[in-house]
């Protein structure tokens, strides 16, 4: 999860991942930041996130991602 | 025919109800469809044929992926193995493909031929007789049928669905029929996904007291925004458009800006009407804007302005596209020579690239609207590659870039771009765009102002009254941009206040809207695309 905060303050440090719970509806994150975040949770944790998982509630708190991270790695 | 004409609001749509309430609960969802059809053939006649074709290739192609998935999981529980597992979920995703890529083929060719071929061609012979080649393809002469940019997207969606297992495709056929025809969004949408409608178009849930009022509160604000604002700013247009070298930059900016504001108002106005009328049969519609004009960049706009053909193009364009895996090979390249910034930046630029090629084609099969499109694509391209450099600069400036100034500046920025957006959009030719666009830098002087604004067939009572409409229409939505909801807090007033607002809206309609001599009514835009 550290690591996952890590990747997000370094795209957009203006936002406090503890707590934020509106990173996609409160376009916190835009569609050229997901990718960024993708690509670089992609190489860190060794998943791959398929198109279908690309939806608001997957991404919209540091939390949903790491929920989204660990089911991903559960299925590999 | 438009949604906003006496017909479709007052004759067609309460017989409807009417139809609907008195049958059982079980026919009225049959009730729905002939009346979609009804409207869709009073519009494009024989042309039905090719919604019904579209429907039922959809329906078909949907089940047959869901035998195969019922297949394959039965194959599954009989196997162990991890790598065995894997073996058969490609081996069924093949299958599935094949029939996902051939019906998507099926329902592209129909948009094609009815929408693209005849500029293809055009411009095919145009590269004839560019290379002095004597020959030219014959273009053949055809309408399409209504709203079939919209219902194909649809399609795509439930066949792109129904292979991803997002949703279950239904063995309910009227339901999918219902799904693509659906009279009140077949003309301009909004585009819908299947889960979004799926347990609601069906329901056959009676029509209530409640859903009536609410329904109609809102097709009359679209009748507003249409007859008061939109039909009035329409002469104007028109005239500025047409003979734009006869004034000056700043009239020509004025064009713009009237032509920005029609369109919003014409094409909100009808989601209102759309919205209002679904919501009479308790089926809730995604909107499709949300108060644009309060974006702060080109890419929020595009999240706030047709919503729904913008989440369309992300869902199964851009991100497909970005995250396909050639695109993902070329910027795994970028990333070890430059940084991921880069990196994502390549992946933006291809799948950006061709979102807005489809953006614009989906438009109309014209050049300017080809330009629009990658007119945005470069100013959301260059706002993502300049995005880190302003940011570090404000952060090293010490400037809040939360702070209203700074956000109200980025605001006049994009709402200017927007301006000369819809310009290109509007505009015959690119020629024409072009010399708008070089007249209002090259030409901007007030000094035939006033007599130039008075020339356009509108005086200062019809400015007055778009003047004040405007307001009306920038409150409510500055009160739902706060998350208020309007609707529901006139409900609650009491029966005075409440009957009074709804009389004053519909005697403004009945009083103010532009109609008669010295009016042109605005052509429904979007259902021609």
């Amino acid at each position: 999860m550290e690591k996952l905060i890590e990747i997000l303050e370094e795209l957009n440090p203006e936002v406090d991942y503890n707590t934020c719970e509106d990173l996609v509806d409160g376009r916190h994150l835009d569609s050229l930041t997901i990718l960024s975040l993708i690509s670089e949770i992609e190489d860190e944790f060794d998943v791959v996130i398929p198109t279908t998982e690309i939806i608001p509630a997957n991404f919209n708190s540091a939390k949903k991602i790491w929920e989204l991270i660990t089911r991903l790695e559960e299925e590999i | 025919m438009s949604y906003f004409g006496l017909f479709p609001l007052f004759v067609f749509l309460p017989l409807v109800i009417i139809i609907y309430n008195i049958l059982p609960k079980k026919v009225r969802p049959i009730v729905l469809l002939i009346a979609s059809y009804i409207f869709f053939y009073i519009i494009s006649n024989k042309l039905i044929v090719f919604v019904i074709l579209s429907s039922l290739s959809i329906y078909i192609a949907g089940l047959i992926m869901k035998e195969i998935d019922k297949d394959r999981d039965k194959l599954l529980e009989k196997v162990q193995e991890k790598e065995e597992k894997k073996l058969i979920k490609s081996k069924y995703k093949k299958r599935k493909k094949v029939i996902l890529i051939l019906t998507i083929l099926f329902n592209v060719s129909f948009l094609f031929f009815f929408k693209n071929l005849n500029f293809f061609t055009l411009t095919f012979n145009d590269i004839l007789k560019f290379l002095n080649i004597d020959y030219s393809f014959k273009i053949i002469k055809h309408l399409a049928p209504i709203g079939i940019s919209f219902y194909t997207l649809e399609a795509i969606s439930y066949l792109v669905d129904s292979y991803n297992e997002k949703i279950v495709p239904s063995n309910n056929i009227i339901k999918v029929l219902l799904y693509l025809s659906f009279f009140p969004t077949i003309m301009e949408g909004p585009i819908t996904r299947f889960n979004e409608i799926d347990s609601s178009i069906c329901s056959g849930e009676k029509v209530t007291y409640h859903n009536l009022c609410f329904g109609y509160q809102r097709i009359f604000y679209g009748l507003f925004k249409k007859y008061v604002i939109a039909d009035r700013l329409n002469i104007f247009v028109k005239l500025i458009f047409s003979s734009y070298l006869n004034y000056s930059g700043v009239t020509v900016l004025f064009g713009a800006i009237f032509y920005t504001i029609l369109l919003y108002m014409e094409f909100s106005g009808t989601m209102d009407v759309v919205i209002g009328a679904s919501e009479i049969f308790n089926v809730k519609l995604p909107e499709n804007f949300k108060a644009p004009f309060f974006s702060k960049n080109i890419s929020e706009f595009w999240s706030r302005w047709h919503i729904t053909l913008g989440t369309w193009l992300k869902d199964y364009i851009f991100y497909p596209v970005s995250l396909s895996k050639c695109v993902k090979k070329v910027a795994g390249l970028f990333k070890k020579l430059f940084n991921s910034h880069i990196s994502s930046l390549v992946m933006g630029f291809v799948a950006l690239f061709a979102v807005w090629s489809l953006n614009g084609l989906w438009h109309g099969a014209g050049w300017t609207f080809i330009l629009f499109g990658y007119y945005h694509f470069i100013l959301i391209f260059l706002g993502n590659i300049f995005e880190p450099f302003i940011s570090k600069i404000c952060l090293k400036l010490k400037i809040n870039r939360n702070n209203r100034i700074y956000k109200s500046l980025r605001i006049i920025k994009t709402t200017f771009l927007i301006f000369i957006g819809e310009l290109i959009f509007r505009a015959p030719t690119v020629n024409v765009a072009t010399g708008m666009i070089k007249r209002i830098f090259t030409n901007f002087t007030f000094n035939n102002f006033g007599s130039e604004m008075l020339s356009l067939k509108l005086d200062i009572k019809d400015y007055a009254i778009v003047i004040i409409s405007l307001i009306v229409v920038f409150v409510i939505s500055v009160l739902k941009e706060k998350g208020k909801n309007v609707r529901e807090s006139i409900s609650k007033k009491n029966i005075v206040i409440r009957w009074s607002l709804y009389y004053l809206l519909i005697l403004s309609i009945i009083v103010f809207g532009a109609y008669g001599v010295g009016y042109q009514p605005v052509e429904p835009i979007y259902a021609d695309f």
